[in-house]
């Protein structure tokens, strides 16, 4: 058996259509272009008498017509590949792309669901609906959700393990076969090859989509947070607390992100706590964020604060001790409580071991290094939230309805909470799509560096960093991540663009 | 320019401008015809989207990507603008047609010098030498009345005042010396006082230049005074056009009577002879109905006549040039006294619930915030306020902007604490207690109304559940359901529907926002209501049913209503005494009728000459206002008046600059501020006076 072709059985038909319409775009736009030079314009719009509107063919619509129909012809060639991946029997007709469009058909289906969905109702679904209005907006959902698709189905679609080595695939191609893959019950294929260590290059990009994907998002949001929380009070109080907080924050972000990341993981900073630290701090702002989030509403509701308001808050205490210190209030107490109880005795030695190496019963357990590069994440992030908010904040304090909440004596919070950022929501939903690019970025930029996070990870950015190195000789294992990545990044910064375009029209 | 032309300058014939969406057309203006002869000026009334403003960017063959001209034509000299190239366009523009906008600080580019602005009109079109252009600026500057001028021409645009800034505009409007001026809305974003000195040059210059003008206005009596002839808009059409004289005392069009029946004139009371609101809402561009657009707002609507066809414009026999597209005004008895005018009986007057006395309010400004020691301003934003309030009762405050009416609504509502003086509400003094110390009772006591209705709800939460907000604010009704039925009846109270309180404030028009907002200011039974120009931004005929319905909730809530506002005709038709500030200082006080008769302080007297009166038989003595209002950080010395007043030169010994005037009682409850000796404020005439009929 020999190694695969890049286009299977339907190459010999495809390609030369694809190649047919890619030549003529170019011709087309080449015209257009030497037209445009000469000073010839597109047809103006002709008005009917029946009010239509209706357009004659110049010489230049015809041009950009060739290009319109000659982008349709190569996304037809594209969604025939597709499809004929997933339909066309055995791996030699499909091919590479056949066989990597057949791996994602969860995704697939997923995409087709969501996009059927979302458009049949999307009149009552909002901004989100609105989206589906805009072209620019639908692509960029496509390529975020077709992400988070990946993710989410990451062990169906892989072929291999992130971490399965087969030695004899070190730097093979793409498409080459793995040996006695039957026997061992693995995939026969390593489709877009293997890397330096002979791991497969697909499944190392699907388990990165994973990592990126978890990351990311979340040290948004909670960038978000922290920026909100400051943002707000500084916004609307004014006075000296926004001028130091303001300073700091230019403090931050005139600080080069890349030294203080080396900063943040140099051992020495590290045993002396500071992530911890920061930490506290920045995981401390979200669950006040939160609970003065209810006690503002529910002031006048002593039920819903004592029944919602109070245990939602604790929970989140909990866990925060948890993740932050890996400290369990309800462990200790009970551990040195019958550890006092029965002093000397085997059951109390007992208890106190435990209680020095337990698990917190909540929390989440995060790997120390992920600690630090979530850490300063969210430090870098979130001074360019806290400016964005305040901005919003000047704006919006001077309307009416803040007054009139003024006048009717609602504290400071609740116009802050209540008022302002409900209507605040349009600009910050836009940035917090753009900002996981960044985010994203931010974060293939460190691995790519292998800060922080784990070398074996498949994580994106510590992917190309490990490609580059033979660069040159075998191209092919750093190009599906970066490529990955850039989809990734584009989607959502196509995704921010449809959602303020179209936040803007109501 | 030299070429003769003769014939009207602009003739607009059968008009249609659309713009398109993706799904469907909108039609703006439809079948718009008129004609503006050289000289002659053009008034074009009607609400907001009415189409008045589409119909000027027509002209201006400015429409934006959507806006086409779907049919008839627009002659600019005898030559087509829909016919001509952009270069064509590009020559006319600016130079015989100009535009001034409604925004002055947008039209001015911010990073260039006024001075270079104003040269580079003739100097692109005309192509005159740099020297020349600049004398051409300082002459048409020096025409505007603007102080100063080679000052001014050195001056960025931020570096002056909203009055002198729109000045400029129209400066530059002229610099070209076009054949035809177009106005839209060019006055209101200025101060009534302001706006008369701006509406006087406009047409001073006009004259002078022998500018033909289409003014574009919402306000009938700025159009009175202005035009010569005037053309009413409804929802995309012209309804009726005529002269002034013709269409202002023998209107022939449903709408412009219902129009003028819902402004308040002198004459009108909120008692004897209250205003008439038209009934329903404008249609929206997309929803008009078949046949008459009015009709189903309109008192003479017929059906099966009026709603079976398009209606052509009409002429009227008799009259010069005016028409009518009504199929029924030969019908219609147009002298008929207003039906449906319910007299009320005036509410009694209760006891006193605020006192106000010797309230002062500074602002201390420091250089910077950041190191804020040095020089440190005092900003007198309430000079020495004294006032009282009853229960029912209707106390108008009136004052352009910067008079410190604003401030003193902060500090009653206790946003702000007193610098010295007492605030009594309800028996307590409350001076110096911010709002966050104030019990429920007095915070609910004292609510406010505020202007712009298109800011005054939340936008991100529903109608009811602000209402219900207010409510569990104050400690209304026990729980969720209990709240949930006290807002409805708080609907019912303001005249909405039921089914409003699960709608998001952007489903509501101005007027029913405006609604809301009183069903919220009335949501804790408040004893004051601040209205701070309540519908001064509503459209002229939800204006009318606006202040109807705060008359008839104070009526039966006995409530007393501060109402705030620049607009002297409203404050005369509602208010039972008026209260007249101007830099912070109160200059008049006294009865509705004291206030709006002789003797009179200064500044009283020019901002009743300021206003305009939509009525054809009201003569008016001409005051007009050197200058613009002083700014509060730097007061004049002496009167606060003084440097814009015309009486100073009767007080002797240059009094006016060296002292604050007494306040003087000149009969029971009327005091002013003012040096004037008695007998000269004795020989003060009536500003306004109504023609016997």
């Amino acid at each position: 058996m020999e190694a695969l072709t890049w286009s299977g059985s339907l190459g010999p038909f495809l390609n030369p259509v694809m190649l047919a319409a890619v030549v003529v775009f170019f011709a087309a736009f080449v015209i257009n272009l030497l037209m445009g030079f000469a000073g010839m314009r597109p047809a103006d719009p002709i008005v009917n008498p029946d009010h239509t509107i209706s357009y004659r063919m110049g010489p230049v619509d015809i041009t950009l017509a060739a290009m319109k129909y000659a982008v349709f012809a190569v996304l037809a060639c594209i969604a025939i590949f597709i499809l004929g991946g997933i339909l066309q029997p055995g791996m030699e007709a499909k091919g590479i792309i056949g066989g990597v469009s057949a791996q994602f058909l969860p995704v697939w289906i997923g995409l087709v669901v969501i996009f059927v969905l979302s458009i049949r109702y999307k009149r009552r679904l909002g901004l989100y609906g609105k989206l589906f209005d805009n072209l620019v907006g639908m692509i960029g959902f496509g390529l975020v959700m077709f992400w988070i698709l990946t993710a989410i189905f990451a062990p169906t679609i892989a072929t291999h393990g992130p971490i399965d080595v087969v030695a004899s695939m070190r730097n093979d191609p793409p498409g080459s076969m793995v040996a006695n893959a039957a026997a061992d019950g693995h995939f026969a294929y390593y489709l877009l090859g293997g890397d330096a260590l002979g791991r497969d290059v697909f499944s190392r990009m699907i388990f990165g989509a994973r990592e990126v994907l978890t990351i990311a998002p979340v040290a948004t949001l909670f960038a978000f947070m922290v920026g909100i929380t400051l943002g707000l009070p500084a916004g609307y109080m004014g006075g000296r607390f926004d001028t130091l907080i303001t300073f700091v924050a230019n403090l931050v972000l005139a600080f080069p992100v890349i030294l203080l990341f080396y900063l943040l993981v140099t051992p020495e900073i590290v045993e002396a706590g500071v992530p911890v630290y920061m930490a506290a701090v920045l995981f401390l702002l979200p669950i006040i964020f939160i609970w003065v989030l209810f006690y503002s509403r529910y002031r006048n509701q002593p039920g819903v604060i004592k029944w919602v308001a109070v245990p939602i808050t604790l929970a989140l205490l909990m866990l925060y001790l948890g993740t932050v210190f890996e400290f369990d209030p309800f462990v200790w107490l009970t551990t040195s409580f019958i550890g006092y109880l029965n002093q000397g005795n085997p059951v109390s030695d007992w208890m106190l071991t435990t209680r020095e190496s337990y698990d917190p019963l909540v929390g989440i357990p995060i790997d120390g290094n992920l600690l630090i590069v979530f850490v300063a994440v969210v430090f870098v992030n979130s001074p360019t939230v806290f400016r964005i908010v305040r901005g919003l904040v000047l704006d919006i304090r001077t309307r009416d309805y803040v007054a009139a909440a003024q006048t009717r004596g609602e504290g400071p919070w609740y116009i802050m909470l209540w008022e302002i950022l409900p209507n605040a929501r349009g600009p910050l939903i836009v940035d917090f799509c753009l900002r996981i690019g960044y985010t994203t970025i931010l974060l293939g930029t460190l691995g790519f560096f292998g800060l922080g996070v784990d070398p074996e990870s498949p994580n994106w950015g510590s992917t190309i960093n490990e490609g580059r190195r033979l660069l040159t000789i075998y191209p092919h294992p750093p190009l599906p991540p970066a490529i990955a990545l850039m989809s990734l990044v584009l989607g959502l910064n196509l995704l921010a663009d449809g959602l303020r375009e179209e936040s803007l029209k109501d | 320019m030299a070429e003769k032309y003769d014939g009207p300058i602009l003739e607009i014939e059968n008009l249609s401008i659309s713009f398109f969406t993706r799904l469907f057309e909108i039609p703006a203006v439809m079948d718009f015809s008129t004609t503006v002869m050289p000289g002659e000026a053009m008034g074009l009334v009607g609400e907001s989207g009415c189409g008045k403003s589409t119909v000027a960017l027509g002209v201006m063959q400015d429409l934006g990507v959507n806006g086409r001209i779907v049919g008839g034509s627009i002659k600019f000299k005898g030559r087509n603008l829909n016919d001509m190239s952009r270069e064509e366009l590009a020559k006319i523009r600016g130079k015989e047609i100009a535009m001034i906008y409604q925004e002055p600080m947008a039209s001015l580019n911010p990073a260039m010098k006024i001075g270079k602005q104003l040269m580079e009109v003739p100097m692109i079109h005309e192509g005159v030498s740099e020297k020349e252009a600049y004398q051409r600026a300082l002459e048409v500057v020096t025409d505007v009345r603007l102080p100063d001028p080679e000052r001014m021409l050195d001056a960025y645009p931020h570096q002056l005042s909203g009055g002198q800034q729109q000045r400029i505009v129209i400066a530059l409007a002229l610099m070209a010396n076009p054949s035809l001026l177009i106005l839209d809305e060019p006055t209101t974003a200025l101060d009534v006082t302001v706006e008369a000195a701006v509406v006087e040059i406009v047409k001073e210059l006009g004259k002078k230049y022998g500018t033909s003008m289409l003014f574009i206005s919402h306000n009938l009596g700025l159009i009175l005074e202005t035009c010569d002839r005037i053309c009413v808009m409804y929802s995309g059409e012209a309804v009726e056009t005529g002269s002034i004289k013709d269409v202002f005392d023998k209107m022939r069009h449903p709408y412009t009577q219902a129009l003028f029946r819902s402004i308040p004139l002198p004459g009108a009371n909120k008692n004897s002879r209250p205003l008439v609101a038209i009934p329903g809402n404008f249609p929206l561009p997309n929803e008009r109905p078949n046949g008459c657009n009015f009709g189903p707002r309109c008192d003479y609507f017929e059906s099966g006549l009026c709603d079976a066809s398009d209606i052509p414009m009409d002429d009227i026999a008799g009259d010069d040039r005016h028409e009518s597209r009504c199929l029924r005004f030969r019908d219609i008895d147009w002298d008929a006294p207003i039906r449906a005018a319910v007299e009320v009986q005036k509410a009694e007057i209760g006891d006193v619930v605020l006192k106000v006395d010797n309230l002062k309010k500074y602002y201390e400004v420091a250089a910077s915030a950041l190191f804020s020691h040095g020089e440190k301003k005092v900003v007198k934003a309430n000079e020495t306020l004294s006032f009282t309030a009853r229960e029912s009762e209707t106390l108008a405050i009136v004052g352009e902007s910067g008079c410190g009416k604003s401030t003193l609504a902060k500090v009653l509502m206790g946003l702000e604490t007193a610098t010295d003086g007492h605030i009594v509400l309800n028996n307590k003094g409350v001076e110096s207690v911010p709002i966050q110390e104030r019990d429920t009772a007095t915070v609910s006591s004292i609510q406010m109304v505020f202007q712009n209705p298109f800011d005054t709800l939340n936008p991100s939460m529903t109608v009811g559940r602000q209402i219900m907000r207010a409510l569990e604010v104050f400690g209304i009704g026990k729980n969720e359901s209990a709240r949930r039925q006290r807002m409805l009846e708080l609907l019912d109270l303001v005249k909405l529907p039921r089914d409003f309180a699960d709608r998001m404030p952007r489903q509501l028009s101005g007027g029913q926002k405006q609604r809301v907002g009183i069903a919220r200011a009335f949501a804790g039974d408040a004893r004051i209501v601040v209205a701070d120009e309540p519908v001064s931004a509503l459209d002229v005929s939800v204006q009318a049913a606006v202040t109807d319905l705060l008359m008839e909730i104070q009526r039966e809530q006995k409530t007393t209503l501060l109402f705030i506002s620049h607009d002297l005709s409203i404050v005369r038709y509602l208010s039972d005494r008026v209260m007249v500030m101007y830099l912070g200082h109160v200059v008049e006080i006294g009865s509705t009728d004291q206030v709006f008769s002789p003797p009179y302080h200064p500044y009283t007297e020019a901002l009743l000459s300021a206003v305009p009166i939509a009525d054809t038989s009201v003569t008016k003595e001409h005051i007009v206002l050197e200058g613009d209002i002083p700014s509060a950080m730097d007061p004049p010395s002496g009167c606060p008046f003084q440097t814009r007043c015309r009486w100073k030169k009767d007080v002797p010994g240059g009094l006016c600059e060296q002292e604050v005037p007494p306040m003087k009682k000149l009969a029971d409850g009327h005091q002013i501020k003012c040096h004037l000796s008695d007998e000269k404020l004795a020989r003060m005439t009536p500003v306004i006076k109504i023609a016997a009929e």
